[in-house]
């Protein structure tokens, strides 16, 4: 069993940049504010929790003479004080605003955050109408002049409401009582959703309710929860889709075609995932076809989908990001989880991964793969 | 109105540095971030300054400041370890009034030191790998001395064999300081110290200037930290015509030195004699100073548990919300005053007397009340000598000053409409008194008279009305309480008879 000091050698060939901190509560959000800052946001139940805005060490920002930069830390830019927990966070694009949700689900909130005072404001509410005991509404911002938050819990209570108005402009307006996991705006017109069961769908809210959407995956699936992530590259050819099962099972799906998985491979998880609801998939916006999940224990790991045969068989991680566990500093016994990921904006191989032990990272792998 | 005042005076002398201004007991510190640490001075009889270990860098320091029973910890610029937990807590609840805290670094989570020492070591393995030299000028003893435990560590696990040397400038001064700031070091660094010295290390020796030409790979650690002089500069001109070799600056850097103009960018020095220098050599800014972080302060105020918290030198927009959490999370106030602008706290200082024995046992004989949580009301004489509060029997203070006892005794009459004649009168006095009065002796003595405890009452006609009798009610001055209280019970009047 490698030790914490061992870990610390390998990383020096493993990454070529490699950041450790520790927040003082664990978070499940990391949204980007442009591309120098992060929103945190605890989600204990029973206290308040912190919502901060953090900038990334200047090194990260700057492109050349980073070795003039020695500073490596996060700086506090705005902190608020929230009275739920926080698991969905927003920004509102082009605004000061985020919009969070969490439990209780009746409500989401809308934050501002100012120039001149690093303090983040509760704003307004948004009463949510369907309630739900222990479901929490997702959260998607239509960004325009008019911005508008696409939320629910299940797809009859999908809605889109005006954030200036609070008037409700869009319904999904169906009964269909299944269960949302993920929801994701693409563009001014359509969104697209995944439920729990893995069903997916593009919704376009110019029309009545007519998803193109599956069924969801066939029978043999062993996954109790799906989520799913849209890449950049959606309204080019080729798979642009990606959803993911609770049993480590990896589907790329082309939007035109939902019921067909362009191809699909098993991730050599601990599975099933602990913690289902903490599944995460992202698309590498600086890579083609590079993917990263987490979710299923304290790593994340990135799979490259071009090299896969695509057939349903186990595939490998391009690379396999092991600090959470090797750097967890306190003595508990549950090891640490990864609670959600996301990758830089413009730093191709550069991400960012929070644990349930409160850490965040910042690591840029190396791709030890012989170069073309 | 006891209070503590508190100034801050903006940016003092050096860069970065601060001046406050407290005012506590009647006193005026200055504090300076540049303090120096001064152990446990007693400024004056009455002002006490203690100074705090604050970290595992030599030089950091906290203050205590206290006139009697009021204190001020001030805390600059100080390290909450990087490991996340207090070694042995040093500031373990001291209770002060007030903590005073640098917020400059409030705002900062900071990053691992394990990250930042793996920084370090691939910068080093980067340039050694490539057969380039590596410079790392030092002024502070402790980081040196941590970076080459690291260095050997590593060293050691990836076997490698490009050597490291150590300037003998810095080695003279090991022991010295050894012998000084022992046991302000860690425990890690104290046992690594113990287990070898300078010269034990496997793979790194002490430096001779020749080393310096010799072809290969090599890292040397050399003084002055700023490379304004001395040896490191004179490696520096040797090394700095390579790119394959690395300088890695391991601190801030005071304008002019020729560290401060690398840092900045420049690449062409001039040197004396008009020589210019091209400077190829790779130039990297590590930052290993420690400086508390946000979570850090929030652990400080936790252990030191003040009555109230102020921060300065960081600006107001930039506070606002490390206020709010500390005083959401501790419950105390927290202030955040502008450079200029006076905070002042009102303190309840508790002001220690010592009762004599005597006092107390007599106190004592005379029996609890039955309510013991009803303060008691007790007679004594508060002599104040030397700082010194003593509480003594009146007997025992007028013997100790040599003074003659008198007495005072009060008496006050009370019209009574009574035509009866005086006994009779008396006689209705002591039966109210006796039903009224049930937690005091009263007594009804042969002559007539009333007594409670010591308080006499007698009754007597009026001069010139016979129809009314005179109470002369009669108290030292100890009993004035009972006196008072008896004398507005007997204005009131007595009790019609029971035919």
């Amino acid at each position: 069993m490698e030790s914490a000091e061992d870990w610390l050698v390998e990383s020096l060939r493993l990454y070529q940049d490699f950041h450790a901190f520790d927040l003082s509560e664990a978070t499940r959000v990391l949204e980007w504010i442009d591309d120098k800052g992060v929103c945190v946001a605890g989600y204990e139940s029973l206290k308040k929790n912190e919502i901060l805005h953090l900038l990334l060490p200047l090194r990260l920002s700057v492109k050349e003479n980073q070795g003039l930069f020695p500073e490596r830390d996060f700086k506090v830019r705005h902190g608020g004080f929230s009275d739920t927990s926080v698991f969905d966070l927003k920004h509102v694009l082009d605004t000061r605003l985020l919009v969070t949700s969490g439990l209780p689900g009746c409500h989401l909130h809308v934050w501002q955050v100012t120039e001149d005072s690093d303090v983040i404001q509760a704003v307004s509410t948004i009463a949510v109408q369907e309630e739900e005991g222990s479901l929490w509404p997702r959260v998607a911002i239509f960004s325009s002049m008019a911005p508008g938050v696409l939320h629910g819990a299940r797809l009859r209570g999908l809605k889109v409401v005006d954030l200036e108005t609070q008037k409700t402009t869009y319904s999904s307006g169906v009964g269909d009582s299944e269960e949302l996991s993920s929801l994701q705006v693409l563009d001014a017109d359509t969104f697209a959703f995944c439920c729990a069961s893995g069903r997916l769908g593009l919704v376009d809210i110019r029309q009545k309710w007519a998803p193109s959407e599956n069924a969801g995956p066939g029978p043999g699936a062993t996954a109790r929860r799906w989520c799913a992530e849209v890449g950049g590259r959606h309204r080019g050819p080729g798979p642009s889709i990606a959803s993911l099962g609770s049993d480590g099972q990896l589907c790329l799906l082309d939007p035109r075609d939902l019921c067909h998985p362009v191809s699909s491979g098993r991730c050599p998880v601990s599975a099933p995932s602990p913690a289902p609801e903490l599944l995460r998939v992202t698309w590498a916006p600086g890579l083609d076809d590079c993917l990263a999940i987490s979710g299923f224990d304290g790593t994340v790991q990135v799979y490259d989908a071009t090299s896969w045969d695509g057939t349903g068989g186990q595939v490998e991680p391009v690379f396999t990001h092991r600090g959470h566990i090797f750097l967890e500093d306190n003595q508990t016994d549950t090891a640490p989880l990864v609670t959600t990921h996301t990758w830089h904006p413009h730093k191709p191989r550069t991400l960012l991964s929070a644990a349930s032990d409160a850490s965040l990272h910042v690591w840029d792998w190396v791709d030890r793969r012989a170069a073309c | 109105m006891p209070e503590i005042r508190v100034t801050p005076l903006g940016a003092g002398q050096d860069v970065g540095r601060s001046c406050i201004l407290v005012s506590i007991g009647g006193k005026n510190v200055m504090l300076d971030c540049g303090m120096h640490m001064g152990f446990n001075d007693d400024v004056d009889d009455e002002l006490e300054i203690k100074a705090y270990y604050a970290g595992h860098v030599l030089g950091a320091a906290m203050f205590q400041i206290k006139v009697g029973s009021e204190s001020v910890v001030y805390t600059g610029d100080y390290n909450m370890t990087p490991d996340r937990h207090l070694g042995a807590a040093w500031i373990d609840k001291c209770r002060p009034n007030l903590l005073i805290t640098e917020s400059t670094y409030a705002t900062t989570i900071r990053d691992s030191k394990r990250c930042r020492e793996r920084d370090f070591l691939k910068k080093v393995h980067e340039a050694v790998e490539r057969g380039g030299k590596v410079l790392i000028p030092v002024f502070a003893l402790g980081r040196a001395q941590e970076l080459c435990i690291l260095l050997e560590t590593f060293w050691e696990r990836m076997n490698l064999k490009a050597p490291i040397y150590f300037s003998t400038g810095l080695t003279e001064k090991a022991n010295h300081y050894y012998k000084l700031f022992i046991t302000w070091t860690n425990q890690k660094i104290r046992k690594t110290f113990v287990q070898r010295n300078m010269f034990e290390f496997k793979h790194i020796k002490a430096f001779d200037r020749a080393f310096a030409d010799n072809p290969g790979p090599m890292v040397v650690f050399a003084t002055p930290g700023m490379l304004h002089a001395g040896q490191s500069l004179q490696i520096f001109r040797k090394w700095a015509g390579n790119e394959k070799n690395m300088v890695i600056m391991p601190g801030y850097c005071v304008q002019g030195t020729v560290g401060h103009k690398i840092l900045s960018g420049q690449r062409k020095l001039e040197m004396e004699g008009r020589q210019v220098l091209e400077v190829k050599m790779q130039v990297e800014y590590m930052s290993f100073s420690a400086h508390a972080d946000a979570k850090g302060i929030m652990q400080l105020v936790g252990q030191a548990e003040p009555e109230s918290v102020l921060l300065v030198h960081g600006e107001a927009k930039k506070m606002e919300f490390l206020k709010q959490k500390i005083e959401q999370e501790f419950r105390v106030s927290c202030y955040m005053p502008a450079n200029g602008e006076t905070v002042t706290l009102p303190t309840s200082p508790s002001i220690p007397v010592g009762i004599s024995l005597g006092l107390l046992k007599r106190e004592m004989a005379q029996g609890l009340l039955p309510d013991a949580k009803k303060p008691r009301l007790l007679h004594g004489t508060l002599i104040m000598k030397d700082s010194n509060f003593r509480l003594v029997s009146s007997e025992q203070a007028l013997k100790e000053l040599g003074l003659a006892e008198h007495q005072l005794r009060f008496t006050c009459r009370v019209h009574l409409h009574d035509p009866r004649k005086e006994q009779e009168t008396a006689m209705r006095v002591y039966s109210h008194l006796k039903s009224v009065l049930k937690e005091h002796c009263v007594q009804h003595l042969p002559d007539g008279s009333v007594t409670v405890e010591s308080i006499l009452i007698q009754a007597a006609a009026h001069s010139e009305d016979p129809g009314t009798k005179v109470l002369l009610v009669s108290w030292t001055y100890q009993d004035e309480e009972l006196g008072s209280h008896l004398t507005s019970l007997l204005k009131k009047g007595l009790p019609q008879a029971a035919s």
